[in-house]
Parts: structure tokens; sequence; C-alpha cells
């Protein structure tokens, strides 16, 4: 029998924001997240391309971006390692696609010169020639091709078909496969012979656009620059409420109608119990804020795509950098808005360990997409809704002020750990801008249904099962003949709950918030399923079972409890899954520990301040 | 005990016990790997019968390729 033939490897590199995700995406069907800023890849992956024309197989590699092949960070060390074959059970590409973007090339072709120099079979991409084109840039690929000495191609990977010429030119070099037909001098200056290269082969009108230097002159000014940044993110919070409504409704009137249908059609019994009071009453209580998380998301990504997000960074260098803190931390910072995973994954791309370390620690203050459920339960049903000043929403309000909050504590918590240490000098931040772009409707629309999808699929997978462990906690074993308190005080939840309370009773928290926080370790969302199965399965009869859960928490709980749950959920320490990350990230079980403890300790004693101090005004 | 309530227990626990190794597998994937390979291997010695070879083989986790970096958390896009 022969062996299956090895497919060749392809590794796409290339300097950061230079489109090669995009490229990989569109060479392998893939749906890789890509963003108009750099440092989005911090890991190398693999798809596989399959050539119509020649019908040869290839293994695909997308490398994170680097700017040279003398590593600063932990990214640009995998692109590296990876391309002269020093990593473990990672074999040496057999043909490299360096990525240039067509509209910055007096920056990319020198690190293409660098990739050059390793002498594998290689192509240069030139991609976004689209945009290079309408920007007046004239690329003379013949001359090009001449003068570096390898194949040349054009590319637009946003585009169908953008890469047909790239796919022919890898199958023509597969088939016979040959080093680059030119290498640098000894000792020859690259920056040097870039500028040959450029007039040689490039003509540009002027260095950067006119649009994105108009832009610039506002959105990076010092004063409107930052009240422009604030009024986007607030404009964002106002969204998430006015917008989301009548679909919220929607949901919650489908969910009470399946409710409805399903006990009614199934006879009395656990089974009935399980499927109305635990996995429709639970799942539902999450799903309704999913409306809520995809404009939250609509309007990220829009951002993402814009390359408005650098400016933020550099925007806010300063006063990051006051707290201890770098503009660099800005992305993995953001990316922590939708999972604190890819944030901390991101802040690879961070040079100096230090500030990564400081990333790594308050990366889980930021408000991760998972907590938003949370806030808009209690935000529901504590806070009214009505107009301040005629014009903002009084909910959306308090949505950014718990964002907010989570920002400033993060400031607060990296000030600190800059006080304790030893080395308290400050980086320079050094960040390409890319340019504006347009974000296009179909890559925001791919986005949220991506979105939507990891969502949903958080709710039929872990959501839901830990929502039947938990229904079966709360409704086994039953009450004893001689019983006198409800049945659910008799479970194994409910008794862990009770127990529970010693330890929370002072932050004002009930049994049924105690047992809630459990399953929320593992996804923050549970904590809601938790909380409507609990009060489903507590409920006197169906019809008050059939309550949606807000005005039960309404009815139930104290203004003092709902601000302290609030304040725990800006602090406590993220599901199991981050804390794994940062052992991961950190290479220490001492680094997790202590970002465990520290954010256990904080969101306690936030929460004590909170409710003691709301009880002492009568709110209690 | 009925046979409708007997019927609606076994698929609770049916559920259940679903539910557990989902929530094993998603939060404590490396522990769960480790037990699979502690169940499989006795299974797998020389001189058992086919039926448990095959059983062991069943049990045994997918050897570990690449690096996989994302977590439990569902949120780094799906894979090429």
């Amino acid at each position: 029998m022969n062996a299956p033939a090895v497919p060749l490897r392809l590794a796409l590199i290339g300097n950061p924001n230079c489109g090669k995700t995009a490229l990989f995406n569109q060479l392998t069907g893939s749906r890789q997240k890509v963003a108009n800023y750099a440092g989005v890849t911090v890991e190398r992956k693999e798809g596989r391309l399959h050539s119509a024309a020649s019908g040869r197989s290839y293994a695909v590699l997308d490398l994170p971006g680097a700017y040279s092949l003398h590593a600063a960070s932990l990214d640009e060390a995998i692109t590296r390692d990876l391309c002269r074959g020093f990593l473990p059970g990672e074999p040496v590409p057999d043909v490299l696609v360096c990525v240039v973007d067509a509209t910055n090339l007096r920056l990319h072709l020198r690190f293409a010169l660098e990739v050059r120099e390793l002498g594998r079979p290689m192509i240069l991409a030139v991609n976004m020639a689209d945009v290079a084109r309408r920007r007046g840039v004239t690329v003379d690929l013949e001359a090009l091709e001449r003068e570096l000495g390898v194949p040349v191609v054009e590319t637009v990977a946003v585009k169908r078909n953008g890469a047909k010429a790239l796919i022919e030119e890898i199958d023509r070099l597969a088939a016979v496969r040959h080093a680059p037909a030119k290498q640098l001098p000894e000792g020859a200056d690259l920056h040097q012979e870039t500028r040959r290269l450029l007039s040689a082969a490039v003509s540009m009108p002027t260095r950067t656009a006119k649009v994105d230097d108009a832009l610039d002159r506002w959105l990076l000014h010092p004063v409107f620059g930052l009240l422009a940044l604030a009024v986007v993110m607030f404009l964002i919070f106002q969204a998430v409420y006015a917008w989301a409504t009548p679909m919220m409704d929607a949901i919650e009137a489908a969910t009470a109608w399946l409710g409805a249908t399903v006990g009614g059609a199934l006879p009395e019994g656990p089974l009935n119990s399980l499927l109305v009071e635990g996995i429709i009453a639970g799942l539902g209580g999450v799903i309704v804020f999913l409306p809520q998380i995809l404009i939250l998301f609509a309007f990220i990504l829009a951002l993402e795509e814009s390359g408005y997000l650098p400016r933020a960074a550099f925007l806010l260098d300063r006063m990051m950098a006051s707290a201890g803190l770098s503009g660099r931390s800005f992305i993995p910072l953001l990316s922590s808005f939708a999972c604190a995973i890819p944030g901390i994954m991101a802040t690879r791309s961070i040079q100096d360990p230090r500030d990564r370390l400081a990333t790594i620690l308050v990366a889980p203050l930021m408000t991760c997409s998972a907590r938003l459920p949370v806030y808009a339960l209690l935000i529901g049903a504590f806070i009214p809704q009505k107009q301040v000043w005629g014009v903002f929403n009084q909910q959306g309000l308090v949505l950014f002020g718990l964002y907010f909050a989570g920002i400033v504590s993060a400031l607060i918590v990296s000030w600190v750990m800059k006080k304790w240490r030893r080395d308290k000098s400050e980086h320079p931040l050094l960040l390409e801008l890319p340019s504006y772009r347009i974000p296009h409707a179909r890559d925001l629309l791919i986005g949220l249904w991506e979105r939507a999808w990891i969502f949903l699929r958080r709710v039929g997978g872990i959501i839901l099962a830990l929502t039947i462990l938990l229904w079966f906690l709360l409704s086994f074993p039953g009450a004893p003949a001689d019983a006198t308190m409800p049945a659910i005080d008799y479970s194994f939840a409910g008794r862990i709950g009770h127990a529970m309370t010693a330890i929370f009773a002072p932050i004002g928290f009930n049994w049924q918030i105690c047992i809630a926080l459990i399953p929320g370790m593992a996804a923050r969302e549970v904590a809601v399923s938790s909380l409507a199965t609990v009060y489903a399965l507590s409920a006197a009869d169906d019809d008050a079972a059939a309550q949606a859960l807000t005005p039960l928490i309404s009815d139930g709980w104290s203004l003092a409890t709902a601000l302290s749950l609030l304040v725990w959920f800006i602090y406590a320490p993220m599901c199991i899954s981050t804390l794994a990350t940062i052992k991961r990230e950190t290479n220490s079980w001492k680094k997790m520990s202590f970002a465990t403890l520290y954010l256990f300790a904080l969101a306690y004693g936030a929460s004590f301040v909170t409710y003691q101090v709301a009880v002492l005004l009568g709110a209690g | 005990m009925t046979a409708s309530l007997l019927l609606q227990y076994s698929v609770i626990a049916m559920a259940v016990l679903l539910s557990v190794w989902v929530v094993a597998k998603k939060q404590f994937p490396g522990s769960v790997r480790r037990l699979r390979v502690a169940l499989a291997l006795p299974l797998l010695r020389e001189g058992k019968p086919a039926w448990m070879r095959g059983l062991g083989l069943r049990i045994s986790p997918v050897s570990q390729t690449g690096n996989a970096a994302c977590g439990g958390c569902d949120n780094c896009g799906p894979k090429p």
C-alpha cells in the first residue's frame, strides 16, 4: 500500500497587519479572526489549500506577524523559530509566502529581504493591491520580481478570487522548487536595499493617505481625541439597551411559550421538572441576553475593522503608563471585553515581560461578554428604565458605569503593582497606526454570526450540562416525610447553599446566590441560568415558576444585595479556563494563585463595603 | 415505582452522567485525559480478549497534535 503523499507546507509570513490571516482565510476557506490592527494572530494556525488547477493539496500555516526575524516578543519568536525549523515537531516550511502591504512597502519590503536571506523557496504576495491603486501607488511587479529574485504576485485577500495569481504561482513553485535567485552581499544594509527596490519598482505620491491625516488631526488630538473616544464608548452602551429590548421581549415570550407547551404536554414528574424548571427556565434566562451581546460586538467588530483601536491605544498610552501599563496593553485588554482568554493570549505581543505580566494579571478585570447577562439581569431588575436629562437611558448609564469601574479598577491594580516592583522605568510605545478602513458589512455579519454561534454553543454545551447538574443537585434528595421547610432546602445544593451563607451573608448574598456562584466559575452566564433554575424550583406553584427571573429577584432581593452582587462580578476571578490560561501563559502556579487570591479578596472586600454602606443608607 | 417513572429516572440519570462528562472534559481536560489513559492501558495489554482491546482503543484519548491554545471558553473562533 502506498503511503499518503505528505502535502507541501506553505507558511504565510510578513509584518503585522499586512493581511496574512485574511489571505489564509481566502486560501483555506477558514474564518480565523481578522482585524485592522497589529497583533491579532499570536500563534500559528494551520489549514488546507486544494488547488483545483493542479490537483495538489497544501498545508498552509498562518504565522504571527513579525517586524524582524530578530524576535523582540513571544509571537515574533514563534515565527522566527518555525521558519528556521527550530520549533519541536514542526518541519521547516517548503515554501514561504511573504505577504507585504502594497500601501506600506517602505516598511514591509525590509522584512521581505530578511526572509529572502533564509534561502528557502519564496513568493512575495503584494497584498491590498486595490487600496494601493486607489491611493495612487503603482507597483511594477516585473521590476520588483527582477530586483528581488523571487516570484512576485498581486493579491487582494478580502475579495473573492483575490488570491488566484498566488495559487497559480504556488503551483509553479511546488513543481520546481528553487531558492531565491538573489541574496544580499555580506554586510549589506537592509534599509539601503529597501530604498533601492522602492526607487526601481514603486511609485507612491504620498507616504500616508490624505483622509488618514485629516482624521488623525482630530482623533489623535490630546483633548478632542479623548473626548471622541469617551463619546464612542458611551454611545455603545446606550445602544446596547436602547436597541435590544424588542428582541429580548420576543425571546422571553418564546421561552415562556415553550415552557408552557412542554409542561402541558408531559405528565407531572421529574422529567417535566427537569425540562421546564431546569433546562427551559435556565437556558431561556441566558439566551435572552443574546441581542445585547450581539449589539456590543457589532460595535467592537466595526471599531476593529476601522483601524481606530490602535489610535485609542495611542491616546491612552500616557494614562496607562502612569498606571504601570503601556499602550501595547490596550489591545489585549480590549480583547478581554470579549473573553479574557484571547486577551491573555494576546499579551504575547507585549515585548517587556514586566508589562506582559501586569497586563495578564489585570485582564480578568475587564468585563467579558459572559458577565453581560449578569449585569443586564440585575440592572433590569433594580434600575428603573427612564431617560436621564431627556437623552440618556438610565440603564445604559449604569452599564457604562460598570464597564468603566472594571477599567478604572484595572488601572488602580496595575498602579499598585507598579509601586511594589523594583524596576519602575517606563517603556516607550512603538505602535503602527494602520490606514482607516470602512468596515465591510459582510465581514461584520460573519463576525456577528460567529459570535452568536459561540454563544449558542456555550448555551448548548457547558451551560446546558451545568444546568442539568444543578437541577439534579437542587432536586435530590427529596424532602423527608416530616419536612417543615420547602423541599429544595433539603436538597444537596440547598444544603451547600445554606452552608455557604456563613461566609457570604456579610456581603448580603442569600443561599440562592451562593449556589449560583459555584457553576458560575465554569461559565459566568451560568450564574443567571442557575438563579433561574433555583427560583423556578423554589416556586410555590406553576404560575410562580413560569415567571421571568427579573421580577422574582426584584421582589425578593434588597437593593443592597443587588449592588453587592454587581460589585462582586466586577472583581471576582474569571472562569476556571481563564485561570488555566494564566497558568499556561505565565508557566507559574504561583502567579496563577496570586491572581485568584487577589481577585477574590478584591471582590469580597468591595462587595462587603458596598453592601454595608448600602444598608446604612437604608437600601437593605 | 411505575414504568413511566422508571423511564423518567433513567432518562434523567443518562442526562446527568452525560453532563458530568461534558463538564469534566471541558473544565479538566488534562485530568480526563489521564483518567482515560489509566482506564485504557490495562485493557490494551497483550493477552486480553479482542473485545477488551477494542474497548481500550475506544477509551484511549487521541494523540495530541499541534498546540491548541484555547481553554474551555470556546471563544477563539472556529478551527480551520
